[in-house]
């Protein structure tokens, strides 16, 4: 009767696992990392193997699920540069060119390990569907696969730690599987309330020794007019700040 | 022991070593109400004259020159702008330094000047002088009615503006109409206001109707009958994959008045309605290999024929110099500047191939252009190296070399080929 009781309770304790919703998940994850409108700092930082680096600082904007504004604060050289995404439409405003031109999301504004999708990322529940849960001891590992083949990563692997539901790292794959780049989230900070990790390394290998990093700073939930995110907008990011 | 200690040493360097001090330092995002920034250019080129040229006896003609000759072109170009709550005050001076065999000047250019009112993120209303980039395209921008042309040679260059007025209301959409903004705009026409804007004082009008439309950006453009003849425009750019993008160009000139060259070397105005257009695309490979390509049909460009007169004209223009030593028909020839305007023909292609990163050189570009005129089969081919990996300091090493027959629009030009260093420092 004991055995049928410990065996009961085992099955009971092992029901959740089972019922795990993956998208659901993958929603709370995006929530944790950011609020559905927010703004932020960033400092990109390009580190080549001789340990020489590259700095870039960018002021973000994001609305909902499908739109994010980036502007280049730092260095001189690409101050003004603002990047816009409105779902898969993606556009670089320089100001000596002076038009918002269509960029793709394979593209890098920045150069190194980033490229347009990383820096204007949107939630990864509005691009991914979630596959398959597995549950590794503290963490769970999420296995995603894009909606659509506009997205930058056909595969994606998140593994987040279950308790803060945040992920330690997430994995860029090709359809075939190959890795293309491995983000690790360090450093957790609270942001006015907002406890996410504070930096993000980045490394690929097919850049071999070569890493990106990315700090966070300033996070803050804020609601944003739609008729910012336009092309007409572009060149008004930095009123907001 | 010692062993031991060095070991020790060598565990306590290592760590320091691989301990990465990464700071974000709040000073370092603080607003100011003012900016002034920009940047300083050097810019020495050699050229490869061919003496034999068209282009070459038009501008040289009475000088000793040598085959090859250098030139120094430098640019002081300063930004700055002050911003209030809904107020914006932009300024963009340029100081351009110029020494050529034929120049030796400095010059101060406002390319913009405006004040901005922005009391909402719908409406926006500007006013002074501002350089609007209008059309899709990379090279080639026929629908940009209100813009000085672009020099697809250069096209990133800033342009000078010209003096205006324009409002912009923006409005949002849930559905396959995401975004709407309508640009009403005013220029004037004087003898000292926009003074080469067309030929007619007027108070001319125009403006822009841009739609995002199923993830397609469409722009609609008129220009009002003024100082120069109506116009319509559309253009239209989408991304139709995550590594492609399509664009394309359509302007109509309403009885486009051209300025050509008889046989005789009379000049006259041909006038008709000019349909200009332009495809293009964007494509990126696995391989960080960036295509940029577009097909150009210029309405108001000249004709093969049209073009062989005007050469002709300078073969007896510089025939009459040398056995007269009478220089009037190559000086009023040289006056004539709507046969030296970029892309005075027809039909051009615009190739350009740039490699992101090879080799994994961070930061370092190396690309190759091609602009082709189809209907003389002659072209401009230019490699160049680019190199951003110093903090704001960008270094561009480009050469040019022109491929053409006798009578052909790059035949002709002065040049055979040219290498330039560009070094641009910002602040």
């Amino acid at each position: 009767m004991r055995i049928a009781g410990i065996v009961v309770l085992a099955l009971l304790l092992a029901l959740p696992a089972y019922a795990l919703d993956g998208q659901q998940l993958l929603k709370q994850i995006d929530r944790n990392l950011n609020p559905e409108s927010y703004e932020s700092y960033r400092k990109l930082i390009n580190i080549e193997p001789d340990g020489k680096r590259k700095e870039f600082t960018l002021y973000t904007v994001k609305k909902g699920t499908d739109k994010v504004a980036s502007l280049f604060l730092a260095p001189a050289s690409d101050k003004g540069r603002t990047t816009l995404r409105l779902g898969e439409n993606m556009w670089l405003l320089i100001p000596n060119v002076g038009k918002p031109v269509r960029i793709t999301s394979l593209q890098s504004v920045v150069g190194g390990i980033f490229n347009n999708s990383d820096i204007l990322q949107l939630d990864y529940n509005a691009e991914y569907n979630v596959e398959k849960v597995e549950e590794k001891g503290n963490d769970y590992l999420l296995h995603l696969k894009a909606k659509n083949r506009t997205v930058a990563y056909d595969r994606v692997r998140i593994l987040a730690d279950k308790a803060k539901m945040l992920p330690r790292l997430i994995e860029c794959l090709t359809e075939a599987g190959m890795l293309i780049k491995t983000l690790h989230f360090k450093d957790i900070k609270n942001f006015g309330g907002i406890l996410r990790p504070a930096t993000v390394e980045t490394d690929s290998p097919l850049y071999k020794g070569y890493k990106s990093v990315m700090l966070y700073a300033k996070l803050k939930k804020r609601s944003f007019k739609d008729e910012l995110f336009t092309l007409n907008g572009m060149g008004s990011i930095d009123s907001l700040r | 022991m010692q062993l031991l200690l060095l070991i020790l040493l060598l565990m306590i360097v290592s760590a320091r070593a691989g301990a990465e001090d990464f700071t974000f330092d709040e000073s370092e995002i603080e607003k100011k109400l003012w900016h002034l920034g920009g940047y300083l250019e050097a810019r020495p080129g050699l050229n490869l004259l061919d003496p034999d040229a068209a282009q070459t006896r038009l501008r040289y003609y009475g000088r000793h020159v040598d085959s090859t000759l250098a030139d120094f072109n430098g640019k002081l170009l300063l930004e700055g702008s002050l911003e209030k709550d809904w107020a914006k005050l932009y300024l963009q001076p340029s100081l351009d330094y110029t020494n050529t065999r034929l120049n030796n000047y400095l010059r101060l250019s406002w390319y913009e000047a405006w004040l901005q009112a922005k009391p909402n993120e719908k409406i926006r209303l500007l006013a002074g002088k501002k350089s609007l980039k209008w059309g899709k395209g990379y090279a080639w921008t026929p629908v940009a009615f209100f813009d000085r042309p672009k020099d697809p040679d250069d096209p990133e260059l800033n342009l000078e503006g010209y003096w205006l007025a324009m409002a912009d209301y923006v409005q949002s959409f849930d559905g396959p109409l995401k975004t709407i903004a309508i640009t009403p705009l005013i220029l004037p026409r004087d003898h000292d206001l926009n003074s080469d804007f067309g030929t007619q004082d007027s108070i001319n009008w125009g403006g822009k109707l841009y739609l995002l439309l199923y993830d397609t950006d469409i722009d609609l453009i008129i220009r009002g009958s003024g100082s120069r003849n109506a116009g319509y425009g559309l253009d239209f750019s989408r991304n139709l994959k995550t590594n492609f993008e399509l664009h394309g160009e359509l302007a109509w000139d309403v009885n486009h008045q051209r300025q050509v060259l008889t046989a005789n070397g009379q000049p006259a105005t041909v006038t008709g309605n000019a349909f200009s257009w332009l495809l293009g695309l964007r494509y990126l490979t696995e391989q960080d290999t960036t295509y940029i390509v577009e097909y150009y049909h210029n309405g108001t460009g000249y004709s093969k024929d049209e073009m062989e007169i005007f050469y002709r004209q300078i073969e007896q223009g510089w025939s009459a110099w040398q056995q007269n030593s009478n220089p009037t028909k190559l000086q009023l020839l040289g006056q004539n500047q709507t046969y030296k305007r970029p892309a005075v023909m027809r039909d051009y292609l615009y190739v350009r191939v740039s490699q992101k990163e090879p080799f994994d050189i961070l930061y370092f570009t190396p690309a190759v252009t091609t602009i082709a005129n189809l209907q003389d089969q002659s072209l401009s081919l230019s490699p160049e190296l680019l190199y951003t990996g110093i903090t704001n300091l960008e270094l561009r090493l480009k050469g040019t070399a022109i491929i053409g027959s006798s009578l052909s629009e790059f035949g002709e030009k002065p040049n055979d080929a040219r290498i330039e260093l560009r070094l641009r420092w910002y602040f």
